[in-house]
C-alpha cells in the first residue's frame, strides 16, 4: 500500500515537474538570450553552450573556459589575448574563482587542459552571477567614460608592522647604501614629476569646466565633461561615441530584461543541481588532500594573507585576556578601596559618584569616535566643478565604482587628508627622534667618532 | 612643459638675455636639417618651454628678472627688445636703487627678506601663466653680492614654496684671479646654501670658457659678452627640446625631471659640469665637416680625461682595468652619472656603447643606471652635429677643493669677517658652509 502511494507520488510530482519544464521551456532561451546580450560584446557565449554545459558535454568545456577566462580578466583589469594558451586560462580561472570565495573542490580538479566540466563551469558561472555579482561589475567597468574623474581613496595605510624583516638581511646581497640612496631619489623625482603632471591636469580640467559652464542641459552637472567637449571639438568622432553609447544602452536594456527574467534560469539551475547530486554520489573523490597543496601555488601572497591573519587573531585574544586580567585587578582594588571607605557621608560620595560617572562618559564618547569606522571613500570619481563661494570650489559628482559613494566636496575630501598628513608627520618625526636616539647610543659606544645627525 | 627662469644679479641678466636670444634665433632659423614635421614639433615644443605667446606680435621669455641696480635690467630688457624677434615681459622685473657691494650678507640677510615678497609675486605670477610647471631655472654668479647673496636667498624662498617642484641653478664660477677679494666667501657661502636648497648646480667656470673663446672661437678681445655667449650657446644645446627615452614618440615634456632623475637623484652629488662640443666661430662651420664617431671619441676623452675642450686633450689618461678603486690612476675622471645629448643628422644610428664602459664609473651604480643619451634629429644653432655632456663626476672637484682650500686660509686668519658679521653671518655659520662642503669634497673623492 505505501509503496503504491509512493508511486503514485513520485508520478505526480514529475507530472509538476514536466508542466512547469514546459512552462521554462518558453521563457528559458528568453533569459538566457539576455543574460548573454547583458554581457560585454567581446565575452558573450553562443546561447546553445549553456544547454550543452548542462548536459556536460566536453565540446562545450573549452567555449565555456575561454568565457570564464575572458570575463574574469575584465574583472581582474588584466589583458587578455585571443591565442592565451589553454592551461594558463585554466590556472587563471581557477585561481580566481578561488579568490572570489567559490569553494567547491570538483572545479579545482578539472583537467587542465580543458576538455571536460562543462557542467562545473556552469555551476560556477551561475555563482559569480550570484554572489560577486559578476554582471554588474561588468557594466560599471565598461562604461563610456566622461574623461574627467579622478580616484579617490582615504583608507586607512596598510603598511606592514614595522618589526617584520628588520633582521632579514642576508650577508650575501651587500648593496652599497649610495646605491639604495640613489634609487630612493630617482622614486622622489619620479613622484615630483607625477606631482606635476597632476597638476596640469587639474589645470586643464579646470579651464574646461570653466569655459563650458553653462551649456549643459543637465542643471545639476552644469558644464561639459572632457569627453563631450571633445566631441564638439572634434565632431565627426560623434559616429564611434554614438556606437559606443548604443552598445551600452543596448547592454543595460539586456541586463534590464534579464532581471525579469531570472527566476526562470535559477530554476533551471536547480536542476543542474539535482542532476549531479544524483549522479555525484556514484563517483568518489580520491584527490581530496591534493587540493591543500595546489591552491597556495597559485597565490603566492595568499599564504602571507593567511599568515598574517592568524597573527592578527592570536593577538587579538592575547590582548582581550590581557584586558580581562587589568580589568579584573582593577574591580578588586576598587572594591577594598570602597570597603575601607564604606563611612564616607553619602552626599559626598554621590558628587564623586556623578563626577565619576561624567568623566567616563567623556572618555567613552571620545573611545567610539576614535574607533568608530571612518566614512571611507574609495574608487573612481567625476569632478563637478561648482560655485557655491565666488572661488569656484570643484564637487565631487556620481561615482563610478563598485562603492556608491554619495557626492562629496572636495574641500572635505582635503582636509581630511590634510589631517591624515599631519598625523602621518608627527609619526615620521617620532620614528626619526628614535633612529636618533639609536645612532647617538651607538656613536658612544664607538670611539673616537662623532655623529652629525643630519 | 614650462621651464621659469630666475635672473640673479648683473651676471645672472647679462647671461639670461643671450640664452633666450640664442634659443630664440635657434628656431628661427631654416636650418634644420630635417623634416618639416620635425621642425615644426622642435619649435612648438621650444616655445612653449621658454616664451608665453600672449597678445603681443613676439614670444615673451618666461623669466624673471632680479638685480638691487637697475642700470643692469634696463639694458637687458631694451636689448631683448631690441632684437624684434622676442623680448621680456614689462611686468617681469625688480630692481632696487643702490647694489649690494659684492657683500653676500647683505644680499642673503637685508634684502632677501626685505624684498622677498615682490620677488616671489612676480615668480607666482609667471609660474601661474604656465600650463605645466616644468621647474626653475636660476642663473647667477657666486662671486658677486647680489647674484650670490640674494641668489642663494631666492632659492631657498622658491623652495619653500615649491616644494616639489625642480630647481636647476646655473652657477658661474669666478675667475681664478677675480677681482673680488672675497669671492671665495662669497663662493663658499652660495655654494653651501645652494647644495640645501636646489635639485641640482650647472656650473660654469669663467676661465674655462675664456679659453675657449680664446683658443676655439679664436676671439681676440674676449669681452663679457663673448664669454656669455659661448655660455650660452651651451646652455641652449642642453635645454632644447630632445627625445628621451621614455618620452614616447614627442619631444619630452618633462626635461628638467628627466635630467634630475638621469643626474641628482643622490643628495650629496649635487654638481653638475657641462662640455659641448664642437665649438668654433661661426665664418668656419661651412668649411668643416664632423662625423659622429669623431664627435664622440672626443666628448668621451674629455670626460676621462676632465679635459675642458676639445683642444689639447691628454690621450694618455685612460680608464681602469679591472683594478680595485684604490689603484684608480690619479687624472682619470669618474663618474656618477652621465648624460649625453645628441642633436643633428643621422643621429639615431650613433652608437654610444663606449660612454656604457663600467670602468668609467664609480662601482656602486652600474652603466644602466648611470648612462643616460638624448637626441634629436633636428640641428642645433648651425651646427650640422652637435654633442653635449652633462656630467655629475670629478669635474669641479679641483676647482671645489681650491676655492674651500682659499676660503678656508682667510677665514682662519679672520680677514673680511666683520663685513658678514655685520649683517648677521656668524662664524658658526662660515663653519656650517665649511662642513657641507667638506663633505661634498670627501663624497666626491671616495668614488
Amino acid at each position: 500500500m505505501r509503496g503504491q502511494r509512493r508511486e503514485q507520488h513520485r508520478e505526480q510530482h514529475r507530472e509538476q515537474h514536466r508542466e512547469q519544464h514546459r512552462e521554462r521551456g518558453s521563457a528559458l532561451p528568453a533569459a538566457v538570450g539576455a543574460l548573454c546580450r547583458a554581457l560585454p560584446p567581446r565575452a558573450r557565449p553562443a546561447p546553445d553552450t549553456l544547454r550543452r554545459a548542462r548536459f556536460d558535454r566536453p565540446q562545450a568545456s573549452l567555449d565555456f573556459w575561454k568565457l570564464l577566462y575572458v570575463l574574469l580578466k575584465q574583472i581582474h583589469g588584466g589583458r587578455w589575448t585571443e591565442s592565451d594558451a589553454i592551461g594558463a586560462q585554466v590556472s587563471f580561472v581557477k585561481w580566481a574563482l578561488w579568490y572570489h570565495g567559490y569553494g567547491r573542490p570538483q572545479l579545482q580538479r578539472l583537467p587542465a587542459d580543458g576538455s571536460a566540466g562543462s557542467r562545473e563551469l556552469l555551476l560556477a558561472f551561475s555563482w559569480l552571477l550570484h554572489s560577486p555579482g559578476l554582471l554588474e561589475q561588468l557594466l560599471a567597468r565598461n562604461r563610456v567614460q566622461p574623461g574627467d574623474q579622478t580616484s579617490v581613496c582615504t583608507c586607512g595605510d596598510e603598511l606592514p608592522s614595522s618589526q617584520e624583516g628588520t633582521s632579514e638581511a642576508g650577508p650575501e646581497e651587500r648593496v652599497d647604501v649610495r646605491y639604495l640612496q640613489w634609487l630612493n631619489g630617482r622614486l622622489r623625482l619620479q613622484w615630483c614629476s607625477l606631482h606635476a603632471q597632476h597638476q596640469e591636469q587639474c589645470k586643464l580640467w579646470y579651464k574646461i569646466h570653466l569655459f563650458t559652464s553653462g551649456s549643459h542641459m543637465d542643471q545639476n552637472l552644469g558644464h561639459f565633461s572632457v569627453t563631450e567637449t571633445d566631441l564638439i571639438r572634434q565632431p565627426e568622432n560623434y559616429k564611434q561615441l554614438l556606437q559606443l553609447l548604443d552598445s551600452e544602452t543596448k547592454q543595460l536594456e539586456a541586463f534590464l530584461e534579464w532581471k525579469q527574467l531570472e527566476p526562470v534560469y535559477w530554476q533551471w539551475m536547480e536542476t543542474v543541481l539535482d542532476n549531479m547530486a544524483e549522479e555525484g554520489n556514484m563517483c568518489e573523490s580520491q584527490n581530496v588532500h591534493v587540493e591543500k597543496r595546489r591552491l597556495p601555488e597559485a597565490t603566492p601572497w595568499a599564504a602571507k594573507l593567511t599568515g598574517q591573519m592568524d597573527r592578527l587573531s592570536r593577538d587579538l585574544v592575547a590582548l582581550q585576556e590581557h584586558l580581562h586580567q587589568l580589568v579584573a585587578q582593577r574591580k578588586a582594588a576598587w572594591w577594598e578601596k570602597v570597603a575601607t571607605r564604606e563611612e564616607l557621608q553619602k552626599e559626598r560620595f554621590s558628587a564623586t559618584a556623578r563626577k565619576i560617572q561624567e568623566s567616563t562618559e567623556l572618555k567613552l564618547r571620545g573611545l567610539t569616535s576614535l574607533c568608530a569606522p571612518k566614512k571611507k571613500m574609495h574608487g573612481l570619481c567625476r569632478l563637478v566643478l561648482r560655485s557655491k563661494h565666488p572661488a569656484g570650489r570643484m564637487g565631487f559628482g556620481q561615482c563610478g565604482s563598485k562603492e556608491a559613494v554619495a557626492a562629496v566636496s572636495a574641500a572635505e575630501v582635503i582636509t581630511e587628508l590634510q589631517v591624515r598628513e599631519a598625523s602621518l608627520q608627527r609619526e615620521l618625526q617620532q620614528l626619526r627622534q628614535q633612529c636618533r636616539h639609536r645612532l647617538d647610543g651607538i656613536a658612544e659606544g664607538l670611539e673616537g667618532v662623532i655623529c652629525i645627525s643630519p | 612643459m614650462s621651464i621659469v627662469t630666475v635672473q640673479l644679479g648683473q651676471c645672472g641678466n647679462q647671461i639670461g638675455q643671450e640664452v633666450f636670444s640664442a634659443l630664440c634665433s635657434d628656431i628661427r632659423g631654416t636650418h634644420g636639417l630635417c623634416s618639416k614635421k620635425e621642425n615644426g614639433s622642435y619649435q612648438d615644443s621650444c616655445k612653449e618651454r621658454f616664451f608665453c605667446e600672449e597678445e603681443s606680435a613676439v614670444p615673451v621669455a618666461r623669466a624673471v628678472l632680479v638685480d638691487m641696480e637697475p642700470k643692469v635690467i634696463s639694458q637687458t630688457l631694451s636689448m631683448a627688445a631690441r632684437s624684434g624677434h622676442w623680448k621680456y615681459s614689462s611686468h617681469s622685473h625688480f630692481c632696487q636703487k643702490q647694489g649690494s657691494g659684492n657683500n653676500w650678507a647683505n644680499g642673503y640677510s637685508v634684502h632677501g627678506p626685505r624684498h622677498k615678497e615682490a620677488i616671489m609675486n612676480l615668480v607666482q605670477k609667471e609660474a601661474e601663466k604656465c600650463d605645466r610647471l616644468g621647474g626653475f631655472f636660476t642663473i647667477m654668479s657666486m662671486a658677486g653680492g647680489t647674484g650670490s647673496g640674494l641668489g642663494a636667498f631666492v632659492t631657498q624662498c622658491l623652495r619653500d614654496a615649491f616644494p616639489t617642484s625642480f630647481i636647476l641653478n646655473h652657477v658661474v664660477w669666478p675667475y681664478g684671479t677675480g677681482e673680488v677679494i672675497v669671492q671665495n666667501y662669497n663662493s663658499v657661502l652660495t655654494l653651501s646654501h645652494l647644495y640645501h636648497s636646489s635639485d641640482a648646480l650647472l656650473v660654469h667656470e669663467n676661465d674655462v670658457i675664456h679659453k675657449i673663446c680664446a683658443q676655439l672661437m679664436n676671439i681676440k678681445q674676449i669681452s663679457f659678452r663673448d664669454v656669455n655667449q659661448v655660455i650660452a650657446h651651451q646652455l641652449g644645446s642642453v635645454f632644447q627640446p630632445t627625445h628621451t627615452a621614455g618620452g614616447g614618440s614627442g619631444y619630452s615634456r618633462n626635461p628638467l625631471g628627466e635630467l634630475m632623475e638621469s643626474l641628482v637623484p643622490h643628495p650629496e652629488f649635487r654638481m653638475l659640469g657641462l662640455r659641448n662640443i664642437p665649438q668654433m666661430p661661426e665664418s668656419s662651420l661651412p668649411y668643416s665637416t664632423f662625423s659622429w664617431p669623431g664627435l664622440i671619441k672626443h666628448l668621451r676623452q674629455m670626460l676621462i680625461a676632465n679635459a675642458q675642450m676639445e683642444e689639447g686633450i691628454d690621450w694618455q689618461v685612460r680608464p681602469p682595468s679591472s683594478i680595485p678603486s684604490t689603484n684608480k690612476p690619479l687624472h682619470f675622471n669618474t663618474s656618477i652619472a652621465n648624460l649625453v645629448i645628441l642633436r643633428g643628422k643621422d643621429v639615431h644610428g650613433v652608437d654610444l656603447g663606449s660612454f656604457q664602459d663600467p670602468s668609467l664609473y664609480t662601482s656602486w651604480l652600474n652603466p644602466q643606471d648611470a648612462f643616460n643619451a638624448w637626441k634629436t634629429p633636428r640641428a642645433f644653432n648651425k651646427y650640422e652635429k652637435s654633442a653635449a655632456l652633462v656630467s655629475n663626476s670629478q669635474f669641479l672637484l679641483k676647482p671645489l677643493d681650491s676655492i674651500v682650500g682659499k676660503a678656508w686660509n682667510m677665514f682662519a686668519s679672520k680677514a673680511y669677517l666683520h663685513q658678514y658679521a655685520k649683517f648677521g653671518i656668524q662664524e658658526e655659520d662660515f663653519l656650517d658652509c665649511f662642513t657641507t662642503l667638506e663633505q661634498v669634497i670627501s663624497s666626491y673623492t671616495n668614488l
